[in-house]
């Protein structure tokens, strides 16, 4: 395996594991507030974490660089601090992907934390439990299914994803340049034979996403 | 000790219930929607008043004046859900524990283990919910609500998901446990024998509202409304007009007769005549006047009511008669106008099944007016 091969995969599973945790973080919260909270706002946080699913992913792209590029709403008032902005960095591989991946796992997550009986939390409190423990020791281990779904397809669609990690982390070769955008590179310049193993690594590595889902599922 | 005040307006429907109960079990009785399981939510924190003052055992639970509202989790209250609600990716062993968190282990699993010997479900310690049977559940359910030693305990119709014959066996064990916890037991049910059974006292409910509340006997035996009386399943309650009204007797036109009752000596009615009023006949209280006896007998022969029997009922041990009185106009329970219950032995001893055309007689305490509207 030659060594732009081999440091796209390892680039590209990087990103991807590091997207799926801050889903995780970021997702199984959300999903709890969207599913058991009522609050002001909560129609339009729906509808934000649920646009990069409709979206063309470049657009998707697009905002992120302007909420997170050098001159940034968020983005330029880091640069000035730090001297350091996001884009063209392999970190802006693992937002772009976070970001494009996090529908995937809060819809599933969500439906599973709303198909939770509502009289199992309110038995917790009444015996004593605090919201928040109830979430960690009643909903959220009887949502487990939904959400560990959720956490598969969002690192199988961080692995594949393509239009945002191009806008937001460009394509530099060793630095931001994960599996998709390597096979998109090679067929453009005529690596055919990169482009081959490349596609069958990711088909391969996919394949067995799909099989340790359904695993888990089964087992959970 | 229990003392409630409560009131909450919902779209279509507003709670508005007071009552109070001691270290008793205390039926909420009443249709499907009356408010009774709201009332326990309101009761163990879970829904909000608009307004209200609930007090258990000298603890303020509830006071909107002073705006105090404890959450649920400060209440220390046991609640049975309807449906059970059990963890179902816990134990039997950790549903029971559930409630003993702040508690030391060793105590912890002391506690578990003398509420599951109690309930006898220790040998069900290490299963999962969807293991047990609908009575096992049942039981775990009641194990997990008094394993921390609540003040109050709440049933939210404990047994509706039941079987009627382990209904009949676990009613009884009910009844035996929750008079060992001498504590203050809130009952929610819809089920008439339930409610006979279970309760000390009751609390009728109608509507988000309370129609008659008092020791059992007393709501049972002195319904204080035609509503109550229909709401208890009381059978024959009818309406006449008051002819006149003494301290000892009250005179009821009925169907083209009239008809004599007993006024209370403790809290007479007195209603003008001309009123409409409601009154019950206990089914088992009206005689067959034998067709052999000739003579008028003064005592046996009160209220006599000439008809015919329309239809009869097979209980096995006795039987209804559905009986209507030869007069014009339309009766008054539909096709009929009483409902008679004789013993399987008169039935066959007097040929009613040939024979309808009958006189009955109620004797005039066997008719009981009822107060109010």
């Amino acid at each position: 395996m030659s060594d732009p091969i081999a440091s796209a995969l390892w680039l590209s599973l990087r990103v991807s594991l590091l997207a799926t945790a801050l889903d995780a973080l970021i997702g199984v919260p959300l999903a709890y507030l969207l599913a058991r909270r009522r609050f002001w706002g909560r129609q339009a946080l729906d509808v934000l974490v649920m646009l990069p699913l409709v979206l063309p992913p470049t657009v998707t792209g697009y905002y992120l660089i302007v909420l997170l590029g050098r001159r940034g709403w968020l983005g330029g008032p880091l640069y000035g601090l730090t001297g350091w902005s996001l884009p063209f960095t392999w970190y802006a591989a693992v937002v772009a992907a976070a970001v494009m991946a996090l529908p995937l796992l809060v819809r599933p997550a969500r439906a599973a934390i709303e198909s939770v009986n509502p009289d199992l939390e309110r038995a917790a409190f009444v015996l004593g439990r605090s919201e928040w423990r109830t979430a960690l020791e009643v909903t959220l281990p009887l949502a487990r299914r939904g959400i560990v779904a959720g956490l598969v397809l969002a690192f199988a669609r961080a692995l594949g994803e393509f239009g945002a990690t191009l806008m937001l982390a460009g394509n530099i070769p060793g630095r931001t340049t994960t599996v998709p955008l390597a096979i998109y590179t090679a067929v453009s310049t005529g690596e055919t034979e990169e482009a081959r193993v490349l596609v069958l690594v990711l088909t391969t590595l996919s394949c067995a996403v799909i099989v340790l889902a359904s695993r888990l599922g089964s087992r959970l | 000790m229990i003392e409630v005040a409560l009131r909450k307006a919902l779209p279509g429907f507003t709670l508005d219930v007071a009552w109070a109960a001691g270290d008793e079990v205390v039926t909420l009785f009443g249709p499907s929607g009356a408010g009774k399981s709201l009332t326990l939510q309101c009761l163990a924190g879970l829904a909000h008043p608009d307004a209200g003052r609930v007090v258990v055992n000298g603890r303020v639970f509830d006071d909107s004046a002073a705006e105090v509202h404890l959450p649920p989790q400060a209440r220390h209250l046991g609640y049975v859900f309807q449906g059970y609600a059990l963890f179902p990716h816990l134990t039997v062993a950790e549903n029971v524990a559930f409630g003993l968190r702040d508690r030391p282990p060793v105590e912890r699993r002391r506690r578990t283990a003398d509420v599951l010997g109690q309930l006898g479900i220790g040998d069900l310690a290490g299963r999962h919910p969807r293991e047990l049977s609908g009575g096992q559940q049942q039981r775990v359910a009641l194990g997990r609500a008094i394993a921390p030693d609540p003040a109050v305990l709440l049933l939210d119709e404990p047994l509706s998901a039941l079987d009627a014959p382990l209904r009949r066996q676990l009613r009884e064990e009910l009844r035996a446990l929750v008079v060992g916890l001498r504590r203050t037991v809130v009952l929610v049910t819809h089920d008439l024998a339930e409610a006979y059974q279970l309760g000390d006292r009751l609390v009728l409910y109608e509507r988000g509202r309370v129609v008659q509340a008092g020791p059992k006997a007393e709501v049972l035996g002195r319904p204080a409304s035609e509503t109550v009386a229909r709401l208890i399943g009381l059978r024959n309650v009818v309406r006449g007009v008051v002819v006149k009204t003494t301290s000892d007797r009250i005179e009821i036109v009925w169907r083209g007769h009239t008809v004599e009752a007993v006024n209370s000596p403790t809290a007479p009615f007195q209603a003008p005549p001309g009123t409409s009023v409601a009154f019950v006949v206990r089914p088992e209280h009206v005689r067959l006047i034998r067709k052999d006896r000739i003579g008028p007998d003064p005592v046996h022969h009160m209220n006599l009511l000439p008809g015919t029997v329309v239809e009869t009922i097979d209980h096995g041990t006795s039987w209804t008669l559905l009986f209507r009185i030869d007069a014009p106009g339309s009766p008054s329970q539909g096709a009929y106008d009483l409902e008679i219950e004789i013993p399987q032995l008169v039935y066959e001893i007097l040929d009613v099944g040939r024979d309808r055309q009958w006189r009955v007689s109620m004797h005039r305490g066997a008719l009981q007016v009822l107060p109010g509207v």
